[in-house]
Formats: C-alpha cells, structure tokens, sequence
C-alpha cells in the first residue's frame, strides 16, 4: 500500500465513521466516570463494569433471543457490580481504588469462567447464537452529501453515547442533582455540613457511572462485535478514566479526548501499512494525558493559591 | 538505648513490645483466615464447575510440591512478586497510589536487555551493570509521576495507569523494530551472552541470584523504612500528611522519592524476568504482574519484611492454579477469582474491625461472667 492510499483511506467516509465506532465504547465509561470523579469517588471498576455488562448481554439475548432483553440484564447486572463497589466503600469503608480492581480482577476473571461454564469455551461465546442491538438507518440522513454515509448507519448505542453528552452535561450543571454532585466531590465537609447526604450522592453518582459504563459494554458485546471475547474490553475503562482527565472533567471535554483517543486507535490501525510502528501512534494519546493532567494540575494549583493568599485567613483546600 | 533503664521504663518498654507482638499475631492470624475463606470460596466455586472437585482442588493446594521444575516455578513467581510486592509496599507506605509497577518491570527488563546484548563486558560485571541499568531507569520513571504528584498535586493514580501503557509501547517498539534479528520471523530478541545471565542457583530449575537480590531488598527496605529518618519521614507522610507537614517534614520530597524508590524492585522485577527466566526478551514478558504486586503488598501489610512471606503464599497459588489448569480447565481464573475476593477482604477494615470488637466484647464478658 503506498502513502497515497493511505491517505485516501484515512480521508474516507469509512474511516471517519469507523471513528464514531471506537470512540463509542470509551466515551460512555468516560461519562460515567465524569459523574463519580466529579462526586469525589474515582471509579476504577469501569473495566470490570463494562465485562459484566457485555457478558450479560451478550448471554442473555442469546438464551432469550430478544436483544432487548439482553441490553436490560447488562443494565441490571451493572447497576449490580456498581452498588458491589459503592457498598464496600461506602459502607465498609474499604479503599475505593483497591476495591475497584478487586471488582475488575473479579469481573474478568467471573465472565471467562461462566463463559466456559455455560459453552466450554474460554476464549469467546462464538457458539451462542447471541444477537445485537438494531443499527439506524435514516434515509433522510443518509441522503445528506458528505456527512451523511459518515453519519447514518450505526449502531443505535452509538447515537445514545453521542446523545448523552448534552445530556449529561444539564445534568451536572443545570440541576439541583448536579451541584449536589459537584459539591459532594469539591468539599464533602462543606456539603455535608450544609446539609447534603454526601454518602447518598456518592451512591447515585456509582451507580449511574456504572450505568453508563455497562452500556459501553453492551456496546462491545451487541454492537461493535456480536459475541463476548475473554477480556475483550482491552483496557477501555482505563483509557475512559484517562479521557476524564484529558478532558478536563468536564462532558464536552470528555467527548473530544475519547474522540482523540478513537482517532489513535483508527489511525495505528492504518499507519501499520505504511511500516510507521503503530506503537507511536498508541503511545500519543496517553503521553497528551498525562501533560494534559499535568497542566491541568499546575492551574489549579496556582488557583487555590492564589485564592489563599487572597484571603489570608481562609482555608486552603 | 541506655544501658540501665529505671524498672518503670522497662516495664513500659515491655508492655509496647508486648502490643506489638500481639498486634502482630493477630494482623497474622486475620491475614490467613482471609485466605483460608477465598480459598473456602474458590473451593465452592469449584463444586459448581468440576466433575473431579477434589482433585482439581487438591492440584491447587499441592501442586507445587509435586515435581522438581513446579517447586522451581514456585521460587521464580514468588522472586518477581516479592521484587513487585517491595515496590508497591514503599509506594502503599506513603500512601502514594502509583500503580507504575508495571511500566517500571518493562522499562527493567528493557533496559537490561539493551546492555546485556549491546554492551560487550567480562562476566562477573556485565550481568550486575544491566541489573544496576534496570534500577536506574525504574528509578528515574518513578520520577515522573512522584514529581507531577508532588509539585504539581496531579492525581499519581491517572498518570502511573498512562505511563504504564506508554512504557509497554516503548518496550513492544524497540523489541520488534531493533532487538529482533532482522527477518526473523518471531518477536524475540536474541539470547543473551552467557556474561549477562543470572547465575542458577538449584539445577534443573530457573531460580536465580535474583532470589538472594529479592530477599536483600526485602531487609534494605525494611531497616530503610523502620530504621532511618527518612523512612520515618515517609510512614508519617503516610499515616498523616497535614501532620507531617506541620512536623517540618518536606513532604514534596518524600513523596518524589517514594514513588522513585518504588521503581529500583519493580524494574529488577523486570530484570529478573529478562535476565534470569527467558535469557532473551519476549514480547509479553509481563501479563499485568505489576497488579500482583498489590494483593503481595496487601498481604505484608505494607511491611517489607513480609512481602517474600506473602509472595511465597501467592506464588503458591498461581503455580497452583496453573497446574489445576491442566484437570479443570479454569484453574488460573480460579486464582485470580480467588486473588480479588483476598483483596475485597483484606481491604474491608471495617469488617475486620466489627469481628474484633464482637470478641472483644465476648472475651470482657466472659471476665465479667
């Protein structure tokens, strides 16, 4: 293949909507970990989260044969693993970060094990006939020059994780939910003392990320590939955390780093035909992370102390 | 200590040792009832799956005793999770979460491997220049997220989870565009000359002087740790921060060198494995071995002078569970089933410290009665 083709292929509709595609199964986690970082509960399990859900799904749409019903078991059995998570912090007070990756090295290793219960098969569940969510096909969309064919077509999780962000972004700032959220992560002591039941907050904030995050899963399962793969969520409920920060937690934000991070995997996908290891192009979105985060970090440093120093006698934070 | 102490100080003296060896029985006693229950657990689990329960079972729990070379796998895992557990111990110490274990065993093994093919020296040095390689550069990644936590308070968690990735890149990178021997049609580099390679200390197995390096360590850390001001320094930084900084304690400081500190075991960790294991890079040469590391560290206690303890123990089940493999098909995700019930656990304080206080309560009552 010559840079010529390359470049076509990288300016084509396919690749661009192939775009839309990776970025789905890491922009809902990423949302779902926007809410719990911003209530103060860092969610570590967003990767076991996403397992159980695809694995759910994908088993129960099988054994049912109604795709629907599967998507509602991954939401339950998220909402589930979530509350697991949510229950040991809050309540028995464990480590909210050892406790996430207890859940993650459960989750993984409890869907390979009754993946090979169920099939005797550790590797996939590509001997369940299982089923995927319907795509949308709007011929209205579709007939629009240019961005239609990039548009039209996808996965109906697709437009939902995309349709979120407005969503989710009233929510954090334009609801009585959402300033109790950010209150709860900002200054727990000052909430609580203005009456917010912090532990409830962080309760519904786990457990919406943990929502969120299992429809990414679902995704994974009934959408981007039509079976479980042991371990197939590779790592996205860690580059979802990451896309948080990138993003300054903040929604739109949020959305244009797991774009970003959906360009890279789209692009290292291609850059191995032109012989350029695709490990540079998988090394760039998590070194922008960490000098994002480093920035990021640097200003709201100088903002705190600078807020201290204002106010000789204040608290700084 | 002075040489004569008035009879009340050594009766003080007496009673705090007194504490100390029952908290210490007692912190024992709970860290093996919560493996015995996952492994109660895991053993239910198993009724569930196996038609041969018991057997497979028993594979688990006596595996590694049964041949020469499985005995000999046992004492490898358990060097590089002791090498793991150290490294995560001091970070957990200064209750740093930098889980950069991982990208440090990579850049370890590296690093290792560049001078051990690249840089021709007599035996006797060459293998302890790439080892003291491996450490410098373990330290030096340490840096990064220490000093972005440390001067800049960006939370080490996130950046330690990139870093790690991109150290993987780096290490898959220079394997298969440089090491490899051109045309060749796998992703391994060249054997190492025998100069490089770590001597073996039981014949028949590939236990190495990496052994004797962990368990070294293992006591460095600790009188680091429990006898020198700077390892005072970062256990108040740990228990306490606000604390600490107002005892004039540079925090910044301690938690920069922590974290660094942390990568000297990780990344010979990686050494290890490069050096005295496969005698030649490969290209998943870790399958996430740096996370291990926490259930060995959770397991110590944080304490260093426990973790070869707890890495014997969990190496045991890993080698355990891999020979189960072979009769029960799931034995490996058994253990690792088994490893995040021991972590959920071990990490519910709360539920400890409830079955403490109901026996407390029995025990005065029983006084009482």
């Amino acid at each position: 293949m010559s840079e010529l083709d390359v470049l076509q292929a990288i300016l084509s509709a396919a690749f661009l909507a192939g775009i839309l595609r990776v970025t789905t199964p890491i922009l809902l986690p990423a949302l779902g970990g926007l809410i719990s970082e911003l209530a103060g509960v860092i969610n570590i399990a967003l990767e076991g989260t996403m397992l159980v859900a695809a694995f759910t799904g994908v088993v129960v749409s099988a054994y049912t044969g109604s795709p629907w019903l599967g998507l509602l078991a991954a939401m339950l059995a998220s909402l589930l693993f979530a509350f697991l998570l949510a229950f040991f912090h809050l309540n028995l007070k464990t480590d909210l970060i050892l406790t996430g990756l207890a859940l993650n090295l459960l989750a993984s290793s409890g869907t390979i094990f009754l993946l090979f219960t169920l099939t005797g098969d550790k590797g996939s569940s590509s001997r369940l006939a299982s089923l995927t969510l319907p795509a949308l096909d709007v011929p209205a969309l579709a007939s629009v020059p240019v961005l239609g064919p990039i548009l039209n077509g996808h996965n109906l999780i697709v437009y939902l994780a995309f349709g979120l962000v407005p969503l989710v972004w009233i929510l954090i700032y334009r609801t009585p939910y959402g300033m109790h959220l950010r209150a709860a992560g900002a200054h727990p002591e000052a909430a609580a003392s203005a009456g917010l039941n912090v532990r409830r907050i962080r309760y519904s904030a786990l457990l919406l990320s943990g929502l969120l995050a299992g429809l990414g899963g679902v995704y994974m399962g009934m959408g981007y590939l039509q079976l479980f793969q042991r371990d197939m969520t590779a790592g996205r409920g860690f580059i979802a955390l990451a896309a948080v920060f990138m993003g300054r937690r903040h929604p739109v934000g949020t959305m244009l780093a797991a774009l970003l991070f959906g360009v890279a995997e789209a692009l290292a996908n291609q850059l191995g035909n032109l012989r350029i290891p695709p490990q540079w192009v998988q090394m760039i979105p998590y070194l922008a992370t960490v000098l994002a985060l480093a920035i990021y970090a640097g200003v709201q440093q100088r903002r705190t102390t600078q807020r201290a120093t204002r106010f000789p006698g204040g608290p700084a934070t | 200590m002075p040489p004569e102490a008035f009879p009340i100080e050594q009766a003080d003296r007496a009673a705090v040792q007194a504490a100390w060896g029952r908290q210490l029985l007692l912190d024992g006693l709970r860290t093996l009832g919560t493996v015995g229950a996952a492994l109660g657990v895991g053993f239910l689990i198993t009724l569930l799956v196996s038609p041969r329960p018991f057997s497979a079972y028993a594979a688990l729990l006596t595996g590694p005793l049964t041949s020469r070379n499985r005995f000999g796998n046992w004492l490898e895992d358990a060097t590089s999770l002791a090498l793991l557990g150290l490294a995560l111990a001091l970070v957990f110490q200064a209750r740093q979460f930098s889980l950069l274990a991982e990208g440090q065993l990579y850049l370890g093994a590296l690093v290792a491997g560049i001078l051990a093919l690249h840089l021709p020296l007599p035996s006797g040095i060459h293998a302890a220049v790439a080892l003291l390689g491996a450490a410098a550069v373990g330290f030096l990644y340490g840096l990064i997220p220490g000093a972005l936590k440390a001067y800049l308070n960006a939370s080490e968690l996130v950046s330690s989870l990139m870093l790690n990735v991109v150290a993987q890149r780096l290490y898959e990178l220079l394997l298969t565009y440089w090491l490899k021997p051109p045309g060749a049609g796998y992703t391994w580099s060249d054997f190492f000359p025998g100069s490089a390679i770590l001597a073996r200390l039981i014949p028949g197995t590939r236990v190495n002087v990496a052994l004797l390096i962990a368990l070294g360590l293992a006591l460095l850390t600790w009188l680091l740790l429990y006898r020198t001001s700077f390892g005072y320094a970062l256990r108040m930084v740990g228990a306490n921060p606000e604390f600490a900084r107002y005892a004039g304690i540079p925090t910044r400081r301690i938690v920069l060198f922590a974290m660094a500190l942390g990568g000297i075991p990780a990344a010979l960790a990686g050494a290890h494995l490069a050096l005295g294991i496969h005698q030649r890079l490969i290209l998943s040469i870790s399958t996430g071995l740096g996370f291990e590391g926490i259930v060995v560290a959770l397991l110590a206690r944080n304490n260093p002078a426990l973790v070869p303890f707890a890495a014997l123990l969990y190496s045991y089940l890993r080698v355990g569970g891999d020979i189960m493999e072979r009769t029960a098909a799931v034995g490996s995700d058994l253990v690792r089933m088994i490893q995040g019930i021991i972590i959920l656990f071990l990490t519910a304080e709360a539920l400890a410290a409830w079955a403490q206080r109901r026996l407390a309560s029995r025990r005065s009552t029983h006084v009482g009665a």
